[in-house]
């Protein structure tokens, strides 16, 4: 009751004093179901200790659940982690409080190089069987880098750690976006001088390009059913969205703006709409259309600029709003329109969003200082926290599906 | 014996850079061989150069061209822009087989993938203001920048207003 009290509070002081004259809606604190983890016995090697505060580290940052002292959590987690120089195994039991039943009971196994691996999948599973909400510890992050001095696309693990160099072109890669099935990124690179879209395969590393018209090609965002690709061309005047259907690219144009542009475009959870940028009633703000065509319905209209859309599995899409001088993340509701800001820092500027596959987390792009990193974003109130702890700027954060 | 050797270069350019895809199909295959095989051919500003003017003239007059600046979230050009735009009709008029990349960019305030779209919009802008002018459209290509090419590294107004401009290169 106490920790439902102060997390309350914590809300109504990190939110209600910086309030616009928005429709702000503050989301609702809710009570973190705690679990101990303290008789989960591990061995003395590097491995077993690096599995434990994965998990851990995992178990904090999943949102719904919290570290708990021992006797006096609402779960326990008992088991044993050993490495016995080549095999990780870890074999975990979780229980309520006062009861013998176990919820979970599980043995995870890997080599040295899958330990971080089967801790984010133990702290999904914990999830899963505490709250029946699926966690995002396992989920993959596609980013930008420039480290090197130059764009390159780097992947990453939920919590940022195990970063590695997907592109090393030495040229400009941007936004890439995941396919449904989690397979494939698609992305704009200047590779050949001119912006074309390029997918990589990732099992195969394979690379292909798959959009190479005169002008801009940029955007490419693969349809839930993997089968059209919606992407923004500039081959018939200025930039338009259109549908690939990526079996033969044949071409359908969905808008027509004469001297207005569009970009960004995000398709819905069941495929029949995209969401996208349009700065055909002045300044860009996000627009619906149905993938079939017809009139766009514009959804935003307050603030100077609503760029950058990520339709997220519940049906909500997160987008970046210029309030005042600083862009801000927030989420509207595309059948209600009604908006909830998630973030106020009068320091920093917050964009690129994208939710993770649990609807409830955001990374996104935090450049404050001319520096720009990349950090996990709770839509429900949690504290940000830093992904790309590296050096170099992060940009254009995309969770896998 | 000139028009061959012109002939030839544009084949060469065509065929091994892919530059003329508007009519093409995307091609299946096309990264065979992974990550990290493609920059072989490097930007079109170094592909080729079917004018038969030594390239580094080209690079030479194009550096001469004033970049035409763009207001915050416009791709008007402006009429005081208009007349940079007469030394570059002037060369187009004097050399017909040269061919001339308007390059558009942004400053870095925004959303990327909408500075994209930006860019090549004040590209278009130019590209259609010396086609008024009387150039022909096949000899005018845009390619936009967005923000990932500043001219000024400065993070204010004064930066930013030299970076949303439009710039020149000739093949």
């Amino acid at each position: 009751m106490i920790r439902n009290v102060i997390w309350m509070m914590a809300l109504i002081v990190g939110f209600g004093a910086n309030s616009t004259a928005q429709d702000i809606v503050i989301s609702r604190g809710v009570a973190k179901t705690s679990v101990d983890v303290a008789g989960v016995q591990i061995g003395n090697d590097t491995g077993s200790q690096t599995f434990l505060q994965v998990l851990k580290t995992d178990i904090s940052r999943s949102g719904w659940l919290e570290l708990g002292r021992a006797g006096m959590s609402d779960f326990i987690l008992t088991g044993r982690v050993q490495f016995d120089g080549s095999t990780m195994r870890s074999t975990l039991q979780l229980s309520q409080r006062g009861s013998t039943r176990a919820l979970l009971s599980k043995t995870y196994n890997s080599d040295s190089s899958g330990i971080r691996r089967i801790a984010h999948e133990a702290a999904d599973d914990i999830v899963q069987a505490i709250t029946g909400r699926r966690g995002f510890a396992s989920a993959k992050i596609v980013m930008v880098g420039n480290r090197t001095g130059s764009k390159e696309l780097y992947m990453s693990d939920s919590d940022g750690r195990s970063m590695y160099p997907v592109t090393a072109d030495k040229s400009v890669s941007l936004a890439p976006r995941w396919s449904r099935d989690g397979s494939r990124i698609f992305y704009t690179s200047f590779l050949r001088g001119f912006p074309a879209i390029y997918r990589i395969d990732l099992a195969t590393r394979q690379r292909t390009r798959i959009s190479n018209f005169s002008g801009l090609n940029s955007g490419g965002a693969v349809s839930p059913d993997g089968k059209d690709l919606a992407l923004i061309l500039s081959k018939d005047g200025n930039p338009d969205l259109y549908i690939m259907r990526l079996d033969d690219g044949a071409l359908t144009r969905l808008t027509t703006t004469p001297g207005a542009v569009e970009a960004s475009p995000s398709w819905s959870p069941d495929g029949r709409q995209i969401v996208y940028v349009s700065d055909q009633a002045g300044n860009p703000n996000l627009f619906v259309i149905s993938r079939s065509g017809g009139s766009p319905r514009q959804i935003t209209t307050r603030n100077r600029q609503n760029v950058a859309p990520d339709w997220g599995p519940h049906g909500e899409i997160v987008y970046a709003s210029l309030i005042g001088r600083r862009f801000q993340i927030c989420v509207i509701n595309p059948q209600t329109g009604e908006i909830r800001q998630i973030t106020n820092d009068n320091n920093a500027d917050h964009e690129d969003p994208s939710w993770a596959p649990n609807g409830r987390h955001i990374a996104c792009a935090k450049t404050s200082q001319f520096r720009s990193k990349v950090y996990l974003i709770d839509s429900m109130g949690d504290a940000p926290i830093l992904l790309t702890d590296y050096d170099g700027d992060w940009f254009s954060p995309k969770w896998s599906p | 014996m000139r028009k061959v050797l012109w002939v030839m270069v544009v084949v060469a350019l065509v065929v091994s850079s892919g530059l003329t895809g508007c009519k093409k199909k995307p091609k299946a295959g096309a990264g065979a061989g992974g990550f990290g095989d493609f920059g072989a051919l490097g930007p079109i500003d170094g592909a080729g150069y079917g004018s038969l003017m030594n390239p580094d003239d080209l690079q030479a007059v194009a550096s001469q061209f004033q970049p035409v600046y763009f207001e915050y979230d416009s791709a008007q050009v402006g009429s005081g822009e208009r007349s940079k735009l007469e030394a570059i009709v002037e060369f187009m008029r004097g050399n017909p087989r040269v061919g001339l990349i308007v390059e558009g960019h942004c400053d870095e305030r925004g959303s990327n993938e909408y500075n994209l779209a930006l860019g090549e919009r004040r590209a278009q802008a130019v590209r259609a203001y010396l086609i008024g002018l009387g150039i022909a459209a096949d000899r005018i290509r845009t390619v936009s920048y967005g923000e990932e090419k500043p001219a000024a590294f400065g993070h204010d107004e004064s930066a930013w207003r030299l970076n949303r401009r439009a710039t020149f290169s000739l093949y």
